[in-house]
């Protein structure tokens, strides 16, 4: 139906990063429950454990994905809602991946040196 | 039904019922809050400062605050409502057969509405400040 074009990777992009961050988001919200035991309670273990390297790579993915699937959202409702946006949906999907690549750059600027740099 | 509606009007054409189209529009208005939310979300929580940073005080100290708590109670139920429909429609895209496509909403539904409430127990149900006191106290009194 999209034979393969900027359209079908767009969708495809959309739904793996959504099921992606839907899954994260579960972990996610479980996890803080785990304040409501205090101080004392498995909070900070559980926490120290997700601080090691790979988990923090892992969530430098999810702010990308988090990214990709906000700005393409954002152009699903304009081709959604608007009569002119269907003939530019090709270069917005191109304005998507390169405003994804703008944001990402000082983010990982700011984040990688702090996984690698032992802080 | 891998081939979505294009536009409000095929929207309108395609789902047989009122629940549907609701939820179509749902996510197009949850999503455009979302963006908003969970950017603000990942820069205060994630970009303005070392993540490695977080501990229980951090979290207890925000969720301590009533604009926390407000701000996080709008971003738990739109991205719950978001994530979990979304998780719907991939389950009804991929899942063809009847019985593991009736488990796998199942195990969706009760596994989001746990979630819900329990991340509504947190943001509501805890005084963060009295929990933290209560254990500094037990500490000191040692």
């Amino acid at each position: 139906m999209y034979r393969g074009r900027e359209g079908q990777w767009a969708y495809f992009l959309h739904r793996i990063t959504g099921v992606a961050l839907a899954l994260y988001l579960l972990l996610h919200v479980f996890d803080i429950t785990l304040v409501m035991y205090g101080p004392d309670g498995p909070f900070n273990a559980f926490l120290l454990f997700y601080h090691q390297w790979p988990f923090r790579i892992g969530l430098v993915l999810v702010i990308a994905a988090v990214v990709y699937h906000a700005l393409n959202g954002l152009r699903i409702i304009l081709l959604d809602f608007t009569t002119w946006a269907i003939r530019y949906q090709r270069s917005m999907w191109y304005g998507v991946l390169g405003i994804t690549t703008i944001i990402g750059i000082p983010v990982l600027i700011k984040i990688l040196p702090e996984i690698f740099g032992g802080a | 039904m891998a081939v979505r509606p294009k536009n409000l009007r095929e929207a309108r054409d395609t789902y047989r019922t009122n629940t549907e189209l609701a939820w179509w529009v749902f996510m197009r208005i949850s999503g455009l809050f979302l963006v908003f939310l969970v950017f603000a979300h990942v820069f205060i929580n994630n970009i303005s400062i070392n993540v490695a940073t977080v501990d229980y005080d951090y979290v207890a100290s925000r969720l301590a605050r009533p604009s926390v708590k407000v701000f996080d109670s709008f971003l738990l139920g739109f991205a719950l409502l978001h994530g979990a429909n979304g998780l719907r429609y991939s389950i009804e895209d991929y899942l063809k057969r009847p019985g593991p496509r009736f488990w796998a909403k199942l195990t969706l539904y009760v596994v989001t509405a746990a979630i819900f409430i329990m991340g509504v127990m947190t943001l509501w149900a805890f005084s963060y400040q009295e929990m933290g006191d209560a254990v500094r106290n037990l500490g000191s009194g040692l």
